[in-house]
């Protein structure tokens, strides 16, 4: 690690940023009165917050000069916390099917035919031969 | 903490050898503490530290977004409802405080680097002015809905809202604003400490304010975390 010879922003800098932080504040605001439709209002303001937290990240906070693995160290909690919420909403989001699998067989058995694999089930066992492309374990 | 002797042995003629186990000489050595090897180690190694902290609180304010998240998934309609109930404009100010305190926060620690002692401590009241201005809003903000008993749990006695488990919502409220609010009054009292403990007591100087540098961190972690928190509880629909 190199000396850590303080780098001095120029004032202006911080200003400069400071100002854009503030331009997409307003932005933001602006942009929910729209009447987006669907999920597009939740992406937008994501989108504008991710670009104002890497305006804080790289210039405020320094971490544009800092060293590098200052960085992935940070990095590394955004990175646990996309496998968190990406595992987690998988789960919620498609927990459903699990019951309409079930609610299937129960249909089946109820009127006595004779046990079938769900169509779901039967697609995904073509892919999945025994000692084809698992290769992690 | 500091080994005040350490001050005296170092007054080495400079050209010394760096890595030859002896302390760098040419530097200050008045706050190096002994586990240390030399001053940028020390400065190093307290900048990692804090980077590892502020990593951890990061993943523990994403489990609360992680429930905003899912209870926003489970009940699409008593969210859309509920945050129509929060004031945006409201919000939008106490973005523009909470930015405006991390860009005096900055240029306290800027004023560190430059050895400005008296502008850090200006800039340190400036930041700590605009904390407290954020709290004030959010407590006008509070004390709106204790008033209509938009309230989190079994508290909750609002009914404008139709649509399943309003009360989730609020209690997601307030936990993640609280939280937060519990944040910036803690970084309040570490910036008032500061002014009064290690920087009037000359423990800070262009070269040592690694405490500075890191309650800045903090400080801005703390904006970060608003960032988000706004347009999730406030603006989007």
């Amino acid at each position: 690690m190199s000396s850590q010879a303080a780098h001095v922003e120029p004032i202006g800098i911080y200003l400069t940023v400071f100002g854009m932080l503030i331009v997409l504040t307003m932005l933001t605001f602006a942009v929910s009165y729209a009447e987006l439709p669907g999920n597009w209002s939740l992406v937008a303001a994501m989108t504008v917050a991710t670009i104002k937290a890497m305006l804080v990240g790289a210039w405020f906070m320094h971490l544009k000069h800092d060293t590098r693995f200052n960085l992935m160290v940070f990095l590394s909690a955004f990175w646990f916390m996309a496998v968190f919420f990406g595992f987690t909403m998988t789960d919620l989001t498609t927990r459903g099917a699990l019951f309409e699998i079930r609610d299937n067989h129960a249909l089946q058995a109820e009127k006595g035919e004779k046990y079938a694999t769900p169509a779901v089930l039967n697609e995904g066992a073509h892919g999945a031969e025994p000692g084809a492309g698992e290769g992690g374990h | 903490m500091n080994l005040q002797t350490e001050s005296e042995v170092a007054a080495v003629p400079e050209g010394g050898v760096p890595d030859g186990g002896v302390p760098d000489p040419g530097e200050d050595h008045t706050h190096l503490a002994m586990h240390f090897h030399d001053l940028d180690q020390q400065k190093s190694a307290a900048k990692l530290g804090m980077w590892i902290f502020l990593a951890q609180e990061l993943l523990f304010f994403s489990g609360l977004f992680m429930a905003y998240f899912a209870f926003r998934f489970l009940y699409p309609d008593t969210w859309l409802a509920a945050h129509e109930l929060l004031d945006k404009r409201m919000g939008t100010l106490n973005t523009v405080v909470l930015l405006t305190s991390s860009l005096t926060m900055a240029l306290a620690v800027r004023a560190c680097q430059l050895n400005d002692l008296k502008s850090c401590v200006r800039y340190l009241w400036l930041t700590i002015a605009c904390a407290c201005g954020f709290l004030v809003v959010k407590y006008f903000e509070y004390a709106h809905k204790f008033q209509l008993g938009e309230l989190p749990g079994h508290h909750y006695r609002f009914e404008g809202i139709t649509g399943g488990a309003p009360e989730l919502f609020f209690s997601l409220y307030f936990m993640m604003t609280g939280v937060h609010g519990l944040h910036v009054l803690i970084g309040i009292g570490i910036m008032v400490w500061m002014i009064f403990g290690p920087i009037r007591r000359g423990r800070v100087s262009s070269q040592q304010y690694s405490l500075v540098e890191n309650v800045g961190l903090y400080w801005h972690l703390v904006d970060l975390i608003w960032i988000f928190l706004f347009p999730l509880l406030y603006l989007v629909r």
